[in-house]
C-alpha cells in the first residue's frame, strides 16, 4: 500500500508534469478566449459567445496518460516497484487531479454565471446542456470526460510498450476496420437518420454511464496489458 | 525453511525463447547470499535477459527463478529486496539525478543518502542537468550510485562501467568493496571485461548462448589450471594426460594451459625440466574453459573470444 502512494509521489516529483502544466493550459486558454471575445465586436441579437477552449486542458491528459507511462514506467520497474503497484499508484494519483480538476471546472462554471459569462455572456464552463444538470452530475460528467482521455492515452502507450510498431498498427487497423464496418452496417441499412436520432437522445448521467463503462474497460484492458510488458 | 539456508538466487531449468532464439537455455543455478558474483559473457550471450527474469522485470518461457525462495514476478515484498539498474535503463523524461535519488530514496529502505551524496562528488556527477543531457559515462554513474546507495539485499550492477573514465571505474570498484565489507549482501556484477573486475569476483558465473559454461568459486578457479613453458618435446611430456586448455608455439618453445592442480613434487619436476610455470589468469580461464567447453559442443562460432 505505501508502495502505491510512493508510485504518486514520484509521479509528483516533478510538479510541472501533472500540476503546473494543465494550470498553465487552463490560464492561458481562458485568458486567450476572453481576450479575443473582448475584442471581436458583438452582433446583434447574439447574447451568448460559446468557446469549446475548456477542453483544451482535457487534451493534455490524453498526452499525460501516454507520457506517464513511457516514461515513468521503465523506471519504476528499477525501483523495484511491481506493475500492479505502479499501475494502481498512477491511476489513483490521475483519478485524484481529474476530480480536483472536474470540481474546479464546475466552478469556474458557477463563477462565469454568476459573473454573466465572464461579463461578456461567454460561455466556457457552464455549457448549457451540461449545465443544467446538478452539482454531481457536472463533476462526474467532467471527472469521466478526463478519466477517459488519460485512459486512451494510456492503453495506446503500454500496447506500444509491449508490442511496439506491430502492436500500433495492429491497433490503428483494427479500430479503422470497425469503424469502416459500422459505418457500412449503418449506410446498409438506411440507419443514419436512427442513429443520429440515438446519439440526439442522450442525456447527461446517460452519458456518463456508457462513458464511465468504456473507462472501466480501457482501465482492465490497460492493466492486462501492462501485466506482461516489459521495458 | 530457515532464511539463511535459501539461497538468495537460485533458478531451476530456466528457459526464455524468442521467436528464432533461445535467449535462455535450461539453465539451472543456485547462488548463495552475501557474496559478489561476475555474470560474465559475451554481448547477447543472455546476461540481461536472466537478470531482468530473476528482477521480475521479464518473465521466463518456463523453468523457475526465485529470489530467497519466492518467485519475484509482481511480488512487491520480494521485489523490494532487489535493485536492478539495467544498463540502459530509462528515466522519466525531465528528470534530474537528484530527483532520481529521491524517487529511489522512497522506495529502498536500506537507502542511503549520505553514501550517494559522496558517490556524487566523487563521479563529479552533474546533479541538476537533466538525465537526458547526460553523457554514457554519467548515465551509467547515475545507475551506479541508485544501485550502490540502495543497499539492497541482491544488487544487480548491469555492465556499470560503460562510458565511465578508468578513475571513475576504480572508485566504483574501490567503493563497492568497502561498502560490502561494512554492509554484506549479494552482489551481481554483469560484465564482458573480465580482468578489471576479477579481484572483486568471489564467484564466477560465465554464460554464453543461453547456457551456463562455467559456475566456479573464484578462487578455486585460480588454482585449476597451470600455464606451462619450455622446450616443446619437454612441455608434451610433462603435460601428457591433462585436459589442454590452449596451446601456444613459437619454434621449439611451446606454452600450454592446462587444467591441473599441480602437487610440489610436479613443480620440482617442472623445474628440473627447465619449465617455467605460472598462473593463469582469470579471464585468459573464462575464455580458455569457454572455448574448451564450446569445442566440446562442436559449435565452432563461438569459438570467438569472450573478449
Amino acid at each position: 500500500m505505501s508502495n502505491i502512494v510512493n508510485v504518486a509521489r514520484m509521479q509528483l516529483i516533478n510538479k510541472w508534469t501533472f500540476l503546473g502544466i494543465p494550470m498553465i493550459i487552463l490560464v492561458s486558454s481562458t485568458g486567450l478566449t476572453i481576450a479575443i471575445w473582448a475584442m471581436i465586436p458583438k452582433q446583434d441579437g447574439v447574447t451568448t459567445l460559446v468557446s469549446g477552449s475548456g477542453q483544451a486542458v482535457m487534451w493534455y491528459f490524453l498526452a499525460l496518460g501516454i507520457q506517464s507511462l513511457t516514461y515513468t514506467f521503465p523506471f519504476s520497474q528499477a525501483m523495484s516497484v511491481s506493475r500492479r503497484t505502479f499501475y494502481l499508484g498512477t491511476l489513483g494519483l490521475f483519478a485524484a487531479i481529474a476530480l480536483g480538476f472536474a470540481i474546479l471546472y464546475y466552478v469556474l462554471g458557477l463563477v462565469e454565471t454568476a459573473t454573466n459569462g465572464w461579463g461578456m455572456g461567454g460561455q466556457l464552463f457552464a455549457l448549457g446542456w451540461i449545465a443544467e444538470n446538478n452539482a454531481a452530475i457536472q463533476v462526474l460528467f467532467y471527472f469521466v470526460l478526463m478519466v477517459l482521455l488519460f485512459m486512451i492515452g494510456f492503453w495506446f502507450a503500454t500496447i506500444y510498450l509491449r508490442w511496439k510498431t506491430t502492436g500500433m498498427l495492429v491497433t490503428w487497423i483494427g479500430l479503422g476496420l470497425l469503424l469502416i464496418a459500422f459505418i457500412g452496417f449503418l449506410s446498409l441499412n438506411k440507419m443514419w437518420m436512427d442513429f443520429w436520432g440515438w446519439v440526439g437522445g442522450f442525456t447527461v448521467p446517460g452519458l456518463l454511464l456508457g462513458l464511465g463503462g468504456l473507462c472501466v474497460l480501457l482501465a482492465a484492458g490497460s492493466y492486462l496489458t501492462l501485466r506482461r510488458a516489459t521495458t | 525453511m530457515n532464511e539463511n539456508m535459501t539461497p538468495a538466487i537460485e533458478v531451476r531449468n530456466l528457459v526464455k525463447s524468442y521467436k528464432d532464439v533461445e535467449a535462455l537455455d535450461d539453465i539451472t543455478l543456485s547462488l548463495a547470499a552475501n557474496r559478489i558474483y561476475g555474470l560474465l559473457g559475451r554481448n547477447g550471450a543472455g546476461k540481461t535477459t536472466l537478470m531482468s527474469i530473476l528482477t521480475g522485470q521479464g518473465y521466463a518461457t518456463s523453468g523457475q527463478a526465485l529470489i530467497f525462495g519466492t518467485n519475484p514476478y509482481e511480488h512487491d515484498e520480494t521485489l523490494s529486496r532487489i535493485c536492478f539498474i539495467r544498463e540502459s535503463q530509462r528515466y522519466p523524461d525531465d528528470f534530474t539525478a537528484t530527483q532520481a535519488f529521491k524517487a529511489a530514496a522512497m522506495f529502498f529502505k536500506n537507502w542511503d543518502h549520505e553514501l550517494a551524496q559522496r558517490l556524487c562528488t566523487e563521479f563529479a556527477l552533474p546533479l541538476k542537468r537533466r538525465i537526458k543531457k547526460l553523457s554514457r559515462g554519467q548515465l551509467s554513474a547515475v545507475g551506479v550510485v541508485i544501485g550502490m546507495a540502495s543497499r539492497a539485499e541482491i544488487t544487480f550492477f548491469d555492465e556499470p562501467y560503460l562510458g565511465l573514465d578508468a578513475v571513475a571505474r576504480q572508485i566504483f570498484y574501490d567503493r563497492l568493496i568497502e561498502d560490502y565489507a561494512q554492509h554484506p549482501r549479494t552482489i551481481v556484477l554483469s560484465s564482458h571485461l573480465i580482468d578489471e573486475i576479477a579481484n572483486l569476483l568471489e564467484h564466477v558465473v560465465v554464460i554464453d548462448k543461453g547456457k551456463i559454461m562455467l559456475d566456479e568459486d573464484a578462487e578455486t578457479l585460480r588454482g585449476s589450471a597451470v600455464a606451462v613453458m619450455g622446450n616443446a618435446q619437454k612441455v608434451a611430456d610433462f603435460i601428457d594426460g591433462y585436459e589442454v586448455l590452449h596451446r601456444d608455439a613459437l619454434g621449439s618453445l611451446a606454452a600450454v594451459t592446462i587444467k591441473a592442480r599441480l602437487t610440489e613434487t610436479q613443480r620440482q619436476m617442472a623445474a628440473e625440466l627447465g619449465l617455467e610455470l605460472s598462473a593463469v589468469p582469470l579471464q585468459q580461464l573464462v575464455v580458455r574453459t569457454t572455448l574448451a567447453e564450446a569445442t566440446k559442443e562442436t559449435t565452432p562460432d563461438s569459438l570467438e573470444a569472450l573478449k
